[in-house]
């Protein structure tokens, strides 16, 4: 489902440590507002799968294993069978699950590629020329002169500050 | 002879057909599809097709086998294309040659998942895989022999397509690849743009793809001048061209939406044109008295939204992509530098042969503002030509259908014995990329 990519801070299992190389560079630096537009950019790419994640790798059993995990690591030997085939069940089925692209890019290790070889990453047309940038009203869409002192989203006028503060303002800042 | 099926495997649609011909055979979504009345994901309904039993897609849930253009889920696409192959284009597969189309800079661990689908799971005789710009290049060449294209066998092509841009200078029918440059936005990112806008103002559409889809290409256009369009937009009533409204389906009489009034929706294209006639100042009444009270009555019956701005703000992302908070230059500065990326002798021919592609370039004046983005950024030496398609989506198709129908076409494809015989890699050489 969405919170697939767009939440990578929740996501406390093992399995899924992975994370795209935008994500790392958000979770390392503190900055909650980076952070809120990278999740944003990413939300972009989303498809409404529905509940697909559950149907497709059983979902339930995955989040009981992922329970399961902690204990695994203090008692090792104690193990039951019944919970080892859970276990391996659940691996097999993250290994059958299809991987983002962000996953399969980052596993390709493109930077490891000679400079003058022209790849993926390379071909991304890079940073504007000009650092200037629009800033549109997050209520209304005009052009905004006024941000947010908690959150940094942009309003431009009194109206659209309130409707702000009432209904998005400090989302991602928690 | 064999016959050659053609498929332009986009990530929001995939378009197949037989080479040699006009048009592809079925147009359909690269997805599958699960409405709110079914517990299965469906196989969607085919572009065009007037069926009876249309899905109702209001809230489907959608499963696609492409990913930032990537195709990253095999078996998802084996389910698509086995559904394709059997009932749209009804092709036996061990017995047909296929040209696929793939985007620039496919890592190879896709590749090498591409070619066991095609060998392993459809045992095509033969495959070539081809990228689309050049595709596009070879359609616009055959289309205009006497044409700068054809002459000078060279081209930009930049394809807006559903999931990035691509600016990709071609040469003599290859794809210079230490040229291509990419924004990463596209139809989707724009609709997903577009759904999060009216969802935070006015009715959460966040899970209608396919509606917002809809409402995007019927109402959404490239403004000109953003910023006076912007003014033109807060006006009150029925000052405002912009405005917009858009009847969301109701599930009984209609199952699809749709603009509640068409006429109005076009009224910004007659409002720039006669202002930009008289100079600008005074201003014209665009009035039309006679139905202004039929639209002014709210029909509490139906649920509609409005647009005004959002209109032209959501294509104006790929123009600048900065004011959505991404470090990527928008499209203009993006063909400059694609160019810029080529050998000096190319650059006169380059500006002046640019071949716009892909369903995100058909909003109304995409062109125009495009270039006048560009002319300001091209040295005044050189000419700036932007060359439209007559139908941008099934450009790339059109092209691999002529590829497929040329006679050497054989000789440059990879058979599965040779396929069997090396394995992926070495056989993707042939294809020079």
């Amino acid at each position: 489902m969405e919170d697939e990519s767009s939440n990578p801070l929740r996501r406390m299992s093992s399995r899924t440590r992975k994370v795209a190389p935008k994500m790392v560079a958000a979770l390392a630096s503190s900055d909650n507002r980076t952070q809120a537009v990278l999740a944003r950019l990413e939300a972009l790419e989303n498809d409404n799968a529905g509940t697909e994640v559950g149907d497709l790798n059983d979902d339930d059993e995955a989040s009981l294993d992922d329970d399961d995990d902690d204990g695994y690591m203090h008692k090792k030997q104690s193990k039951s069978t019944k919970r080892k085939t859970r276990q391996a069940k659940a691996l097999e089925n993250a290994r059958k699950a299809p991987r983002t692209f962000l996953e399969l890019l980052h596993e390709a290790n493109l930077e490891s590629l000679p400079p003058h070889i022209p790849s993926y990453s390379r071909a991304a047309v890079g940073p504007p020329s000009s650092t200037s940038r629009r800033h549109f009203c997050t209520v209304c869409g005009f052009t905004a002169t006024y941000t947010c002192v908690k959150c940094g989203m942009r309003f431009c006028s009194r109206r659209c500050q309130n409707i702000h503060n009432d209904t998005r303002c400090l989302k991602f800042v928690a | 002879m064999t016959g050659v099926v053609v498929l332009d495997n986009g990530g929001g649609l995939i378009k197949a057909g037989h080479g040699g011909d006009l048009d592809p055979t079925a147009v359909l979504p690269n997805c599958l599809l699960r409405p709110l009345s079914s517990k299965k994901f469906l196989h969607p309904d085919p572009l065009g097709s007037h069926s009876t039993a249309a899905l109702d897609l209001t809230s489907a849930a959608v499963r696609r086998p492409i990913d930032r253009g990537y195709l990253i889920n095999a078996d998802l696409q084996r389910d698509i294309w086995a559904h394709l192959f059997t009932s749209h284009l009804r092709v036996s597969t061990p017995s047909s040659c296929l040209l696929l189309t793939e985007p620039p800079f496919t890592l190879p661990s896709i590749q090498r998942a591409t070619d066991e689908l095609v060998f392993e799971d459809f045992n095509f005789k033969s495959l070539y895989v081809a990228d689309s710009a050049s595709l596009v290049h070879l359609y616009e060449a055959s289309t205009s022999p006497q044409g700068l294209v054809s002459k000078a066998q060279c081209s930009l092509v930049v394809d807006c397509g559903f999931s990035f841009t691509h600016a990709a200078p071609v040469f003599q029918n290859f794809t210079l690849n230490y040229g291509v440059k990419r924004i990463d936005l596209g139809g989707k990112a724009l609709t997903n743009y577009l759904k999060e806008l009216v969802s935070y103002r006015s009715i959460n559409v966040m899970d209608e793809s396919f509606l917002m889809d809809d409402v995007k290409e019927k109402l959404c256009f490239v403004s000109l001048d953003v910023d006076s369009d912007l003014q033109l937009a807060r006006k009150p009533g029925q000052d405002n061209v912009f405005r917009c409204s858009y009847v969301l389906p109701d599930g009984v009489t209609f199952t699809k939406g749709y603009v509640k009034d068409p006429e109005a929706a076009q009224r910004y294209l007659n409002w720039t044109d006669e202002s930009h006639s008289t100079s600008g100042g005074t201003i014209i009444d665009v009035e039309k008295p006679e139905s202004a009270e039929d639209r002014k009555r709210i029909d509490l019956t139906k649920n509609e939204f409005d647009l005004t701005n959002e209109r032209f703000l959501v294509p104006e992302m790929i123009f600048r992509p900065a004011d959505l908070g991404m470090n990527q230059a928008g499209l203009a500065e993006c063909i400059v530098r694609a160019i810029n990326s080529c050998h000096p002798h190319f650059h006169p021919v380059l500006y002046e042969s640019i071949i716009l592609t892909g369903g995100s370039t058909l909003f109304p004046r995409f062109a125009e503002r495009l270039e006048r983005e560009l002319r300001p950024l091209v040295p005044d030496y050189y000419q700036v030509k932007i060359t439209t398609q007559q139908d941008p989506i099934l450009g790339v198709w059109r092209g691999g259908s002529l590829l497929a129908s040329s006679p050497d076409f054989e000789a440059m494809c990879v058979t599965k014995a040779e396929y069997e015989e090396l394995g992926s890699a070495r056989c993707r050489r042939r294809f020079l990329r």
